[in-house]
């Protein structure tokens, strides 16, 4: 866990993995209820006809972003202490594409492929394997990947930073574009819906 | 859609909305920037001389590697790589509040002289980390006390006690020890730690460091 906890030494190496454990088997029990283990759902986003994880998405951004901006300027959460990721922008857009590609080809990203598999699904079990065996091929060419892995390092870049404006104004800003995000999304599905109706 | 699900959403996006626009006016969350100071708890610890180590204890400390010691060098990066106690890491006295530490952790600042370290140590105090201490004298005390101890042309049994204990904490950690002290070889077992593996150039490196502290007079 990168979050405080593990920091102020209120929990071990050991009992963060354990909530690791429940938490993502937590995560991956409301993926398969919210349908979110068949590839079709999935694929659905790039055919505009069901946003349902572009939703959950932005959901997850939003709470989030919410709930640590306000911990943090009431004093309860210390966000100089959360880790930020550093960036490094040549390798992460090309782990981007490399992202993009396999999600569109499988239908599934990470954690719906896990889910996808444990519930039977051979495509999701193939979606595991690849992913599996790109990480297998990452570890063994790592030698002769890692000067273009730390390439274009741009260290701890944040929005606030970039843009020099408040943390208050960027959360604020990412609210109405996931608000509007929200309104297109629900408009496209029902005009998807509409036409799925009505037989071309 | 049902009607429940729709005033969900609707209530949902609203509140959204609002802690957003509030956000914005909020302005930047607290960066740890108003910690709580118990100031009697602190000015207890300082009246107690618990706030401090010596030199020479920081150096048994390092040399014994006590669990969960840090050494932290708030001085400038530049003076950092000029010259450093063993071991130490360098961070800048506006980075240490955003520095993460662990609460078992036993963290050992100094600076220069004193003051930086001791200012960093009421920051560290204050975001509730209880095992932190500073050097009195900062480099200045590490330099004359552990690399080049002194001692008097007719010292009392205890001055010579404890420079018998420099002496050798001063030879671990590449110095040299001055006065009628008997040149010895260092046992092999010291020889053989790392700081020692550079003995040659670390003792003109800290020769000419002592020189370059000395001459700025901090």
């Amino acid at each position: 866990m990168i979050a405080p906890f593990n920091e102020y030494g209120l929990l071990s190496d050991g009992a963060g993995l354990w909530i690791a454990l429940v938490i993502g088997l937590g995560f991956g029990w409301c993926l398969e209820r919210a349908g979110m283990g068949s590839a079709r759902k999935l694929a659905g986003q790039f055919y505009l006809t069901d946003l349902t994880v572009f939703k959950v998405m932005f959901t997850a951004i939003l709470t989030a972003m919410l709930g640590v901006f306000w911990l943090g300027w009431l004093g309860v959460l210390n966000i100089g202490r959360v880790y930020v990721p550093e960036t490094f922008i040549l390798p992460q857009l090309v782990g981007g594409v490399v992202f993009g590609i396999g999600f569109a080809a499988a239908g599934l990203c990470p954690g719906t492929s896990c889910v996808s598999a444990v519930t039977g699904r051979g495509d999701g079990a193939m979606a595991v394997l690849g992913m599996f065996t790109g990480i297998f091929a990452t570890g063994i060419f790592f030698g002769s990947l890692e000067s273009f892995y730390n390439s274009t390092a741009r260290g701890q870049l944040t929005l606030p930073a970039v843009f020099h404006v408040s943390y208050g104004i960027v959360v604020f800003a990412i609210v109405l574009v996931a608000l509007a995000g929200f309104f297109i999304a629900e408009r496209l599905e029902r005009r998807a819906q509409i036409r799925g109706e009505r037989p071309a | 859609m049902t009607d429940i699900t729709r005033r969900s959403v609707q209530v949902l996006a609203s509140a959204a909305l609002g802690l957003g626009l509030l956000a914005a006016f909020a302005g930047n969350p607290d960066f740890a920037s108003s910690a709580r100071v118990d100031v009697r708890s602190l000015a207890r610890n300082v009246e107690a001389e618990e706030d401090h180590v010596t030199a020479v204890e920081l150096a048994e400390w390092i040399k014994d590697r006590r669990p969960g010691l840090r050494v932290v060098d708030v001085r400038p990066a530049d003076e950092f790589d000029a010259y450093h106690v063993p071991t130490a890491e360098n961070i800048p006295l506006d980075k240490l509040v955003d520095t993460p530490f662990r609460k078992d952790e036993t963290i050992v600042l100094y600076s220069g002289g004193g003051a930086h370290a001791a200012q960093g140590w009421v920051f560290l105090r204050a975001l509730g980390l209880p095992h932190v201490y500073f050097l009195r004298d900062g480099l200045t005390e590490w330099l004359e006390d552990v690399i080049n101890p002194v001692i008097s042309a007719a010292p009392t049994d205890s001055a010579r006690n404890s420079f018998a204990r420099a002496a050798d904490l001063s030879r671990y950690f590449g110095g040299v020890p001055r006065a009628g002290e008997p040149a010895t070889v260092a046992p092999l077992h010291e020889l053989s730690h790392k700081s020692l593996a550079k003995k040659d150039s670390t003792t003109g490196s800290t020769a000419a460091a002592v020189l370059r502290i000395r001459g700025r007079g901090c």
